[in-house]
């Protein structure tokens, strides 16, 4: 267990040390940014003497650089990501996650979808004879990877909202109703997903070509094994290790996607809340939404190495050499 | 093993294996087999397509300028659909749509290759130094890398952009800053390899400097798989370039194509043509980088990546 223990205990450090970096670097660019700081921080907001002199106080605004950056890290770290002096002061960790539910609503079922289907579609491309099957998967992959999403999303709306009138052009619920009902979720997940799905499907592709390549499937065949059995439980599990970091970082990629998605269909979620801060410079709760988003990002790669440790036999060997002695 | 942004890079850029330091490999990677593989690449269907194509917008984006009025001074009737008249169909202001989308393809064009060209600039001096160095300057670029492997660019970029301003050269500066590992990695790890080879053992020994090693030895020789990544460089930052100008990010009075999408989204129920063909010329252009970027993998390791 000591393995592990180091293991985790470097995972950790390395994890706080680069939440640090993140925070070093929005102080930083708070310093840069040009005028006046407590407008900097709070946006374009007119605020009163008496809000003004708190910021300065909260911040330590009229300290030297070293104090001011020591001050916004200690407000971080005890989760004080501001106010949001747009809207009635309220609290900015608050009003994110108020909205960070509708904002996993699209992430998850996108993930997912975008997950079993990379697999999938990379899968057969790996392994068909037939050429055109393996370029027509490749190519559209490519060609998915570069339509900028939040266009596919635009031509979604057009072709099935607009001309076809099959599904709403956005939002969560008809007007004046409230929670999310099925038919709204369909685009914009579609639309999420695609994206992540091509670049998940090109990294199976030659993950499994390469799993396929290997001598143990070699032998496996001459045992004379049927070749669904040596690509399920052969060539699989190897194939899908990639595929474990692939989906943790994706977690990411698709959060940030949402700021694009979520503004395509009016989605009230963290990504539309982030375009509204940045559309009326409500400076807070765009630093808020970056730090809850790192904070995020970083925790689902710490998760993402402890599976990858637990399930690569080669790491878990290394990690837990007691075990293989009571087991031989 | 760690994935993230630079390996939808790094996948596609694929290496030959480091050969042993006593397999004879001495001959560099440029003499004869790189003449043939750049002829195999021009001849692969790929490039025959989107060579033109790609010459075709950049075309355009130079010469167009004199050939449509620029679309402020002239104001035709509100949102006419394409016709013999209006290739592209009028805005929402009267204004001619195709000179707007020529316009546009200036400041997404020059903002994508600018991005390359610096991040492929930062690349080789970065990954350079750490490949052939090896030891601090090879940590400090890897936790560099790591740093921005944590966030996404375009997070980044937006944030740095609402703080800083969101003139086009803030941008382009933004969006290297954030981008520049993509390449380095790439060039580290072949520096790392070509830094081994024989050739370059002799060129130590007969006593040469390390930069005019790296100048005149490794670089040469490590630029096909440079170039790929730097091809999918221009493509992820017109990627990226685009989503923040539809966001609002970006110069009002040189808008690009993701500019013009913005605006399109409101008119999406009466006028399809404007969400339509901004996103169609962002498409082409990344399709066409990112399929040459393949192509040229393709010609210069012809065995990867192939099912036996």
């Amino acid at each position: 267990m000591k393995a592990w223990a180091i293991h985790i205990g470097k995972l950790l450090v390395s994890s706080f040390l680069l939440f640090l970096a993140v925070v070093t670097v929005l102080f930083f660019l708070l310093e840069l940014a040009p005028g006046d700081p407590v407008q900097s921080l709070v946006g374009d907001v007119p605020i009163s003497d008496a809000v003004r002199e708190q910021i300065i106080a909260a911040y330590g605004l009229d300290q030297p650089a070293i104090v001011r950056y020591f001050t916004y890290l200690g407000n971080v770290l005890r989760g004080d990501l501001g106010y949001s002096y747009a809207t009635n002061s309220q609290p900015v960790l608050d009003i994110i996650l108020g909205r960070a539910g509708n904002t996993l609503a699209l992430a998850v079922p996108a993930f997912v979808l975008s997950l079993v289907g990379g697999i999938v579609l990379g899968s057969i491309a790996a392994r068909t004879r037939r050429r055109w099957l393996d370029s027509g998967i490749s190519g559209t992959s490519v060609a998915l990877f570069s339509v900028p999403n939040f266009w596919l999303g635009m031509l979604l709306i057009i072709v099935f909202a607009i001309w076809l009138d099959w599904l709403p052009t956005g939002g969560m619920a008809p007007y004046g109703q409230s929670g999310i009902q099925p038919q709204y979720l369909v685009l914009p997940v579609i639309t999420m997903a695609t994206t992540e799905l091509a670049y998940k499907t090109r990294i199976m592709r030659s993950s499994m070509i390469e799993s396929l390549g290997q001598d143990f499937i070699d032998t496996a065949r001459s045992k004379g094994l049927s070749s669904s059995r040596v690509l399920w439980r052969h060539a699989m599990p190897n194939a899908l290790l990639p595929m474990i970091s692939v989906a943790g970082y994706s977690l990411g990629f698709i959060l940030a996607g949402s700021i694009l998605i979520e503004r395509v269909f009016g989605w009230p979620g963290m990504g539309l809340l982030f375009f509204d801060a940045i559309e009326r410079k409500n400076n807070m709760v765009v630093l808020g939404i970056v730090i809850v988003l790192t904070v995020t990002i970083i925790v689902v790669n710490i998760l993402t190495d402890l599976v990858y440790g637990l399930v690569d036999p080669r790491l878990r060997a290394r990690l837990m050499p007691q075990r293989r002695e009571v087991a031989a | 093993m760690t994935v993230s942004q630079f390996d939808a890079v790094e996948s596609i850029v694929e290496t030959p294996p480091t050969p042993t330091p006593d397999s004879d490999v001495a001959a560099p990677r440029q003499t004869g087999g790189a003449r043939a593989a750049w002829r195999a690449f021009f001849r692969k269907p790929a490039a025959l397509v989107f060579i033109p194509l790609l010459v075709f917008f950049a075309l355009v984006s130079a010469i167009g300028p004199f050939f449509v009025d620029n679309p402020v001074s002239t104001i035709y009737p509100k949102l006419l659909p394409p016709s013999p008249e209006h290739w592209l169909g009028t805005d929402m202001l009267g204004r001619d749509y195709l000179a707007r989308v020529v316009y546009g393809g200036q400041v997404s064009l020059l903002v994508g290759f600018s991005v390359a060209l610096l991040c492929m600039t930062i690349g080789l001096i970065v990954g350079g130094l750490a490949g052939y160095y090896g030891k601090a300057m090879d940590l400090v670029m890897v936790k560099v890398a790591e740093f921005f492997q944590v966030l996404p660019g375009i997070v980044l970029t937006l944030v740095a952009a609402a703080l800083l301003g969101s003139s086009i050269w803030i941008i382009v500066a933004i969006l290297a800053v954030t981008m520049w590992p993509g390449v380095a990695r790439i060039v580290r790890g072949e520096a790392m390899r070509i830094s081994q080879l024989g050739y370059v053992e002799s060129a130590r020994a007969a006593g040469f400097g390390g930069v005019h090693i790296l100048r005149s030895d490794v670089i040469p020789n490590l630029m096909p798989p440079v170039l790929v990544a730097t091809s999918m460089t221009v493509g992820r930052a017109i990627l990226i370039e685009s989503g923040l100008a539809y966001l609002g990010v970006g110069d009002p009075s040189t808008p690009s194509w993701g500019a013009l999408l913005n605006s399109a989204q409101s008119y999406m129920n009466e006028a399809w043509w404007l969400a339509v063909f901004p996103g169609a010329c962002i498409f082409l252009v990344v399709l066409a980088v990112n399929m040459l970027g393949d192509a040229l993998n393709d010609a210069f390791n012809p065995t990867v990546g192939r099912v036996k």
